[in-house]
């Protein structure tokens, strides 16, 4: 064993000292001879004699050098150096080959290493949870009328999971809030959450100062403990650990700091996604969920809480959403016909990441794109195989074994390859900027990606993975066959080998299949993107500002204040130039959230008749702002303070009196189980943009002032000029408050689709790069065939042939793969529309318009590639094409 | 015996096997050789029925010289003539103790098959 190593040791020692070894050995040589013909004199021959003796005694010097040298270094690194020397000079030759195909590789590689940094960062790292595979987030389907999709849980029937589902661990329960915290540094707005005792500990988060929450601080009147994130003490107090203990002020009301967790706890845990990307996107302040008991009893019909859940080792999601459904039938419903509740679980790092089929479907289309990128390349090695077969034929002859050429052919291939993967790295670098930068991802964690060494690796491998792949057939195309016959044929004499030829045309063929499926998924993203935006939301969304109100602190802890302030605010707003309408409320429409609680009839005196709706608090103004029609009735005024009224939309009216068209002037109980009068019904409006109008009851707000409303404004002045307008106002009014940014509804819808938005960009992008690199191939293919049949097409034309019927030919020949692979990537997007299906909207997989538009686009920019060439080859005339010969 | 060593492809394992083991046993036996007297020694050791393809000698030489089984020195020959010589190792030596103990085995294995008395049929 030491032997061989030694010996492999010096081996390589001997790869690098070559020169020195060979001068040497010939010396050593040298003398032999010398020494042989003094021998050989010594017997009396003549010198030259002696000398002639003695080499015919050593034998064949060259051979032996050979031998030799094949054992002195490592001859597979020996010739490896000089395959590449001479796959640098061949390609040094071919210039516009070697930009093509280093170009596209380096594209195709680096998109591929982007998308990878992005996969990788995002969807493949773990949540920084104790075993995040286990957790869930709980949503409740089945509750409101009429649509309007899952909606958060009942935290009383949330406390029955905990109790009565054996499979579960823990159960937490959430609510998002935010506050102005008064300690540190000056006032702040806050975000954080109301938490049950056991959510740290089913998040696994343990406490680096301090402790987190007791069960008993549930209790009301002990809930005045705060549990602050590392980061906001780190930025707020300075790190210090003897804040622990100490008391902060929290919206005016002193709360003692009990602990510092470390984590990260993203807003999308309470089903929160109105912030972007960043740090901002986090809760920093943790108070205890204490329900009063006022609270507790009127929980029947409220579906406004977060859960979570932590499914016991060794049981399955399956076994506890079958448990938990088996709690949810028990809960008393209406006889009206719909079905028993339901949960929905949604796996805590989807709740995070989003959907992460979306992203997948990013990745697959990436990927294909490089393959195509791949095959195209083949295709021109292929088509480069014809004119060196004569040049492989001749190194045969002198010796070269057909390993040998092989090698050679992949070496070169591999060189094409690596400076691909180097510029595709340096590309990656800067295409994971560009995305990150354009923001157009709502997506966790992003500013940790980076082409990371996972990255650098994933390159690598698809470096050496692409050489090998594009490099194989033709290498292998180029060594085999009989070099005397192709030494025989001149290069041009003789039409290509059938073979190759169908080997090419089944490459187009696949990339055409590739392209097909990627451009249909393509189109339906896209088309369901754009049928998403159009929707009808309810309201004309053009042409509405709107902006954050938050009055927190303790100079609005009156309510009349905050009446009387935001009442202030809207008259002033209304008087600026250039405004329409102004109104707000609680909770805007198409941002997804919303507030379910019951409404009934006060005559039944039951509390089992009870209907789930999405609840708004609104002032008059907001009706006009938003031009949403009043069915019948009108809507709340400044007049009917005092007594209870509201709005229902028709859904919500149809819910509490099915048989009456106009139940203006009809009573029921609202939210707040008060009776109110309805004073107009008026007409849908989407909660969210993906699911259907659910029933909407709108108070005015004065009988529930909320500490933070959603100010909306129709104007016809640009938003830029308005911005400064109402922040003029605001901080006449009070120029302690924060002031939020304004933004355009519009932008709002579109912040909604933006993940969606961003991932069927990237897919098309894709989509259209893999067509572009596949009429390139079809157009090379059909170019080369056309070149190689001059001969053959100047005879046609001899003979009377016409130009159309030439064209046709071509064109027909060209086109055979194309339709090959239109049909067999169709049926591959039939598959694949399974897997898509979740993200499409308004629009099935097996849609024919986009089918056939797709099939459209390729037949059309295929018969061009062909036709390019073809016209070329048919302008030329006879005498031309035969005098090529 | 001749015949059949002469012509063996010089890159066959036996041969060089065999050759290194000679080229080991006369250094060992002779004290340092020079190439050329290594192959010398050889033709009179094998009383002229091996007649080596002298080139073939050099490959071995190295691959004996890699293993560091015999190592190398440039001196002057005995009529004046620069030329590389070859001593062998402590390593070499351990080598040839070994090689030898192998091949006497296998001789005395062969040897008893080849007078195998057999009952003829």
């Amino acid at each position: 064993m030491t032997r061989m190593l030694r010996r492999a040791w010096r081996r390589l020692l001997g790869t690098v000292s070559f020169l020195n070894r060979e001068s040497e050995l010939n010396e050593e040589l040298e003398s032999h001879i010398a020494m042989l013909a003094d021998e050989n004199m010594r017997r009396g021959m003549s010198r030259d004699d002696a000398y002639r003796r003695a080499r015919i005694k050593l034998g064949n010097v060259e051979v032996m050098k050979e031998h030799y040298r094949d054992q002195r270094g490592l001859p597979f690194l020996d010739t490896t150096w000089q395959d590449l020397r001479y796959a640098v000079r061949v390609l040094r030759k071919n210039r516009g080959f070697t930009a093509v195909a280093v170009l596209s590789l380096a594209i195709g590689i680096g998109a591929n290493t982007a998308i990878f940094s992005l996969v990788n960062n995002v969807l493949l790292q773990p949540l920084p949870y104790r075993d995040p595979d286990r957790l869930f987030a709980v949503r409740t389907t089945n509750v409101l009328a009429g649509g309007g999709g899952a909606v958060p849980v009942n935290p009383a029937q949330a406390r029955e999971w905990a109790n009565h589902c054996p499979s579960l661990e823990q159960v937490a329960i959430l609510r998002p809030t935010r506050g102005q915290l008064a300690a540190g540094t000056e006032p702040a707005i806050v975000y954080g959450a109301r938490v049950t005792h056991s959510f740290f500990t089913l998040l696994g988060a343990e406490p680096i100062f301090g402790r987190s929450f007791l069960p008993e601080e549930q209790q009301e009147g002990r809930d005045r403990v705060a549990v602050l994130s590392e980061s906001l003490w780190r930025a707020r107090f300075n790190a210090d650990p003897s804040w622990v203990g100490r008391s902060i002020l929290i919206d005016g009301v002193d709360h003692e700091v009990v602990g510092i967790v470390g984590g990260a706890y993203w807003r999308s845990l309470a089903g929160g996604r109105r912030q972007s990307t960043g740090s901002d996107n986090q809760y920093d302040l943790f108070r205890p969920l204490a329900l009063s008991r006022e609270e507790s009893a009127r929980l029947t019909g409220n579906y406004n809480y977060a859960a979570l859940i932590r499914v016991k080792a060794g049981a399955s999601a399956e076994q506890a959403l079958a448990e938990m459904n088996v709690v949810q039938a028990r809960v008393p419903r209406n006889p009206d016909g719909r079905g028993d509740l339901g949960v929905l679980l949604i796996p805590l790092h989807e709740l995070i990441t989003g959907r992460s089929i979306g992203l997948w479907i990013v990745t697959g289309a990436v990927g294909a794109v490089l393959l195509i990128v791949c095959m195209n390349l083949a295709n021109l090695l292929l088509s480069r195989v014809a004119s060196r077969r004569r040049e492989a034929a001749v190194r045969s002859a002198l010796g070269a074994s057909r390993g040998r050429q092989f090698r050679q052919a992949i070496t070169e291939s591999m060189v094409i390859a690596v400076a691909g993967g180097t510029l595709g790295v340096l590309i990656a670098t800067w295409l994971l900027q560009l995305l990150i930068s354009t923001a157009a991802i709502d997506l966790p964690r992003l500013n940790h990606v980076s082409v990371d060494p996972a990255a650098l690796a994933f390159a690598l491998a698809a470096t050496i993975v692409t050489g090998v792949l594009f490099s194989v057939l033709p290498a292998w195309q180029l060594t085999r066959g009989n070099p005397n016959q192709a030494l025989r044929s001149g290069s041009h004499m003789v039409t290509e080998a059938r073979g190759g030829l169908r080997l090419r045309k089944g490459l187009i063929g696949l990339e055409v299949g590739v392209c097909t499926a990627l451009l249909i998924v393509a189109a339906l993203l896209t088309t369901s993107l754009d049928r998403l935006l159009r929707v009808d939301k309810g309201f004309d969304v053009e042409g509405i500002l709107t902006f954050d109100l938050d009055t927190a602190g303790p100079a609005y802890e009156d309510a009349e204040t905050r009446d009387r302030f935001f009442g202030r605010v809207v008259d002033k707003l209304s008087a600026l130039p250039g405004v329409g309408a102004t109104g707000f409320i609680i909770q805007l429409p198409l941002e997804g959230n919303t507030w379910n609680d019951s409404i009934y009839l006060p005559d039944e005196g039951t509390r089992s008749q009870r209907h789930p709706v999405d609840n708004r608090y609104a002032s008059p103004g907001y009706f006009k702002a938003l031009q949403l029609e009043m069915l019948h009735g009108r809507v709340f005024d400044e007049f009917d303070r005092g007594r209870g009224v509201a709005v229902l939309s028709a859904k919500a009216a149809r819910l509490l009196w099915p048989d009456d068209p106009n139940p203006v002037g009809r009573q029921f109980m609202g939210e707040d189980d008060a009776i109110k009068t309805v004073v107009g019904i008026v007409s849908e409006v989407r909660a969210s943009l993906q699911d259907n109008p659910p029933p909407h009851a709108y108070y005015p707000y004065w009988q529930r002032v909320p500490g933070d409303v959603d100010v909306v404004i129709r104007t016809n002045a640009s938003p830029e000029r308005m911005a400064g307008r109402i922040r003029a106002v605001l901080h006449g009014e009070d120029p302690t408050l924060p002031i939020a940014p304004v933004r355009e509804m519009q932008a709002l819808v579109d912040g909604a689709v933006q993940q969606r938005r961003f991932q069927s960009t990237l897919v098309a992008v894709f989509a259209i790069s893999a067509v572009l690199v596949a009429s390139l191939g079809i157009y090379g293919v059909v170019a080369y065939s056309v070149a190689r049949r001059r001969n053959e097409i100047g005879i046609r034309m001899a003979l009377g042939a016409r130009r159309s019927q030439l064209l046709a030919l071509i064109v027909r020949e060209g086109m055979t793969p194309v339709l090959a692979g239109l049909v067999a990537g169709i049926a591959t997007a039939l598959l694949l529309g399974r897997a898509i299906r979740g993200l499409l909207f308004e629009i099935q997989t097996t849609d024919p318009v986009t089918i056939a538009g797709v099939a459209a686009t390729l037949v059309a920019v295929g018969v061009l590639a062909c036709l390019i060439p073809a016209r070329r080859a048919v302008a030329s005339t006879t005498v031309e094409a035969l005098r090529l010969e | 015996m001749l015949l059949w060593l002469a012509h063996m492809s010089p890159k066959t394992e036996v041969w060089q096997g065999t050759l290194a083991l000679m080229v080991l046993k006369t250094l060992s036996a002779m004290g340092p050789q020079h190439g050329y007297g290594l192959a010398r020694r050889i033709e009179q050791t094998s009383e002229d029925l091996l007649s080596i393809n002298e080139g073939t000698l050099y490959p071995v030489l190295l691959k004996l010289e890699q293993e560091g089984a015999i190592a190398a020195q440039w001196g002057v020959s005995d009529n004046n003539r620069r030329a590389k010589f070859y001593r062998i190792t402590r390593t070499g030596q351990k080598q040839l103790d070994t090689e030898m103990a192998q091949w006497a085995q296998a001789n005395a294995i062969v040897g008893r098959f080849l007078s195998l008395k057999g009952v003829k049929s």
